[in-house]
């Protein structure tokens, strides 16, 4: 890149650089948002299932998959806005969930050293199970929901919105906040916020961890399918596409500190701040080079997660 | 360890000889590999290896598409003619994953678990580059119809061939239809390039041509597998070039113009390479897909003969009927690949399956003929820096108009002329 004209050019043109230089910088501050939007869902709810069940779901990328695919099948078939299948896919991915849940907790339960290792080896498998069949059933074709936002964009002082992915952000921050409600507001929230917090006292206290261990992977299962939507009408439907959420994901968990919700969504937008910061000032090369040493500083410096919040 | 009884201690160091053994055993064989394994069989066995899982699956199907189609067409016509009789051809897969490791692996394995007599290559040029050392232990000839990394032929394998010329030929003629052909010609270009052997040495291509013919760049990344590209665009939209050039395959140029629509970024024309030629990028993107400029060194408008598909035009209808889409180039290449092993087989006279001396002079047989294709004439080289590449294929510039290649240069052979600067994405 050369560097801009200064003082042959004179002033005007020296300013429309400064304004180009700051339009650019707004635009990757809201990139980076965006981004990090995308990831909310997704992390709000692994997190959660991490932390009420100890489970840490390898096939994270694959419901986001399945979610996608799913909603193209439908879209296909009956001609269906993707956006609006949205809740669609929430209650059967939800109701999946909820009748897949008692397999996972069978691994959890045998008396192994480590047990959590085992849930996590068994869905890797399942993560691997998924991918397969999604090839063999839908084939190896790459597909492309379009959505009413698909094609809209708006500019705001030099900055471009895309619909899609403001649509997708503002979505996210909505489930997060009734998510909020439900777990600080109601009854059964509650027993699943002692549950995450001590298991056996919650046991004690009369709390049935077996059922909200139900409950919350349903609510996982479901929030992540419903993503699959946002995520395959923004970039592209194909079997292996959930496969760098499952590494998102991680990052994100670990980052905002094992269990916890708040820490989550602050990772999720971090993790979309660096991703666009870096590829615009230093180079796309080095994103996964500076996204690990962040991560390696936080684990090391803030062992809790970014907020301090998890354990 | 000591108080164990002895005699699990005997029947352990037993199991482990016995386990040694047989894997001596096993790779002395396989090294071997040849006719004393006492297979007797009248006809070919052919390995293909390519990416049938993975991220690369779509790419990989299409080039199994085209080796499938071959043998599929010789067979119907009995098989390949060995002096006075003919021969079946049996394909058996093996998949690489899209990933190097797992191709070196599954390649490995079907040379000596299947014993088969020669290998049609892999999709990606990464693969191609970890399958072709051990091709040379266990000297297999091979000919990819799809790899394009002009480094796959720096290192000289002496099994290894390859059907499509290296990307450092071809890349470069876009770039120079866009220099020459239009007015007023383009003046800054900006180059994506996705982290593997192939899309990288794409970009390095675009570069290269376009500081040769004076234009601009301003800005070159080489970006990780699966990015998101919106910060990417956004930093380019502000350099505003008049060209968008894309090193990657035909997903990430479905996403880049995406993520071009979403930001309203237009540049004068988007230059991708590879996989617009690909049913998949015409038909996800419909209309968007419109004017995008690549390169190629076969469409179906070309005009060649052979004797086992006819015309390109009966190829191309042919492939139609079979697979409901439009071949693209490296779809064809692949069908034409098998052409080149029957013309050199015949040529030796060899009838399977091949002893490890037949293969040496199936090799030397590649080295020396010149086989016309539906594809075009095709002949490898025999020395220098695209070794056992076939150099001789006249690259082509192509946009897309209506769903449709159209050959937009060099301007001798073109169809139409190029269109240049294209309608925004968003006025179509």
């Amino acid at each position: 890149m050369g560097k801009p004209a200064r003082n042959s050019a004179g002033f005007p043109k020296n300013r429309k650089e400064r304004c180009r230089k700051m339009d650019l910088f707004v635009q990757t501050l809201v990139n980076g948002i965006l981004i990090g939007g995308i990831f909310i869902t997704i992390a709000v709810g692994f997190s959660l299932a991490f932390g009420v069940m100890d489970i840490i779901d390898f096939a994270v990328g694959e419901w986001v998959m399945l979610g996608a695919f799913t909603a193209f099948w439908f879209n296909h078939f009956l001609h269906i806005d993707p956006l609006l299948l949205l809740p669609l896919v929430i209650l059967l991915f939800g109701l999946i969930g909820y009748l897949f849940q008692p397999v996972l907790q069978k691994v959890i339960n045998i008396k192994h050293r480590s047990a959590a290792l085992m849930a996590l080896a068994f869905t890797f498998g399942l993560s691997t199970f998924f991918r397969g069949s999604a090839l063999t059933l839908w084939g190896f074709n790459n597909r492309n929901l379009v959505t009413f936002l698909s094609e809209k964009s708006v500019t705001i002082f030099g900055v471009t919105l895309p619909a899609l992915r403001v649509g997708a952000t503002l979505f996210a921050l909505i489930v997060t906040v009734l998510f909020m409600v439900f777990l600080y507001k109601t009854k059964t929230g509650m027993a699943i916020r002692a549950a995450a917090e001590n298991r056996a006292v919650a046991g004690l206290m009369g709390i049935d961890s077996h059922r909200l261990a139900r409950l919350v992977y349903a609510l996982y299962a479901g929030l992540t399918g419903m993503s699959g939507i946002f995520i395959g009408s923004i970039f592209s439907v194909f079997p292996e596409m959930g496969v760098r959420y499952t590494a998102f994901a991680f990052f994100v968990v670990v980052a905002g500190g094992l269990g916890s919700f708040s820490g989550a969504i602050a990772a999720g937008l971090l993790l979309g701040m660096i991703a666009s910061f870096v590829t615009v000032y230093l180079g796309g090369a080095y994103v996964f080079l500076i996204l690990f040493f962040v991560l390696y500083l936080i684990l090391l410096f803030f062992p809790k997660g970014i907020l301090g919040k998890g354990w | 360890m000591l108080k164990k009884p002895p005699l699990i201690k005997i029947s352990l160091i037993t199991a482990i000889v016995f386990v040694l053994t047989a894997v001596l055993a096993g790779c002395g064989a396989g090294a071997k590999g040849q006719k004393e394994a006492g297979e007797a069989r009248d006809y070919f066995k052919v390995g293909v290896i390519t990416s049938l899982s993975g991220p690369e699956v779509y790419g990989g199907n299409v080039t199994r598409r085209g080796y499938d189609l071959w043998a599929e067409t010789v067979n119907a016509k009995g098989g390949i003619k060995i002096g006075d009789k003919s021969y079946q051809v049996k394909l058996v897969y093996a998949d690489d994953q899209s990933d190097p490791t797992a191709g070196a692996d599954a390649v490995q394995r079907m040379i000596t678990s299947e014993k088969v007599d020669f290998i049609l290559g892999p999709y990606t040029s990464g693969v191609t580059m970890a399958v072709a050392p051990i091709l040379e232990k266990y000297k297999i000839p091979m000919i990819t119809g799809s790899a394009e990394s002009p480094l796959i032929w720096k290192q000289k394998f002496k099994y290894t061939f390859g059907t499509i010329p290296a990307v450092d030929l071809t890349g470069s003629s876009p770039i120079s239809t866009l220099a020459k052909d239009v007015q007023p010609a383009p003046k800054s270009i900006a180059i994506i390039g996705v982290n593997d052997p192939f899309s990288k040495a794409v970009a390095d291509a675009f570069k290269a041509a376009a500081e040769k013919e004076g234009i601009q760049v301003v800005k070159y990344d080489i970006v990780p597998a699966g990015t998101d590209f919106t910060p990417l665009i956004s930093a380019i939209k502000g350099l505003a070039p008049d060209i968008l050039a894309v090193g990657g395959h035909e997903k990430e140029h479905m996403e880049v113009v995406k993520a071009c629509k979403s930001l309203g970024f237009m540049p004068k024309v988007f230059l991708m390479h590879y996989g617009i030629t690909t049913p998949d990028f015409i038909k996800n993107l419909g209309k968007d897909s419109d004017f995008v400029m690549g390169a190629a060194v076969w469409t179906p408008d070309v005009n060649y003969k052979d004797e086992l598909f006819g015309s390109t035009k009966d190829y191309v209808q042919l492939s139609k009927n079979r697979w409901g889409s439009t071949p693209d180039y490296t779809e064809a290449a692949c069908s034409a690949t098998g052409e080149i092993f029957a013309a050199a087989l015949a040529k030796i006279g060899a009838t399977p399956p091949l002893s490890e001396e037949e293969r040496d002079k199936l090799v030397q047989a590649l080295e020396e003929i010149q086989v016309d294709t539906f594809y075009g004439p095709i002949k490898f080289a025999t020395e220098g820096n695209w070794y056992h590449n076939n150099t001789g294929l006249k690259p082509l510039t192509i946009q897309l108009m209506n769903g449709e290649q159209v050959i937009v240069g060099p301007k001798d052979v073109r169809a139409k002329d190029p269109v240049y600067p294209v309608p925004p994405l968003s006025a179509r």
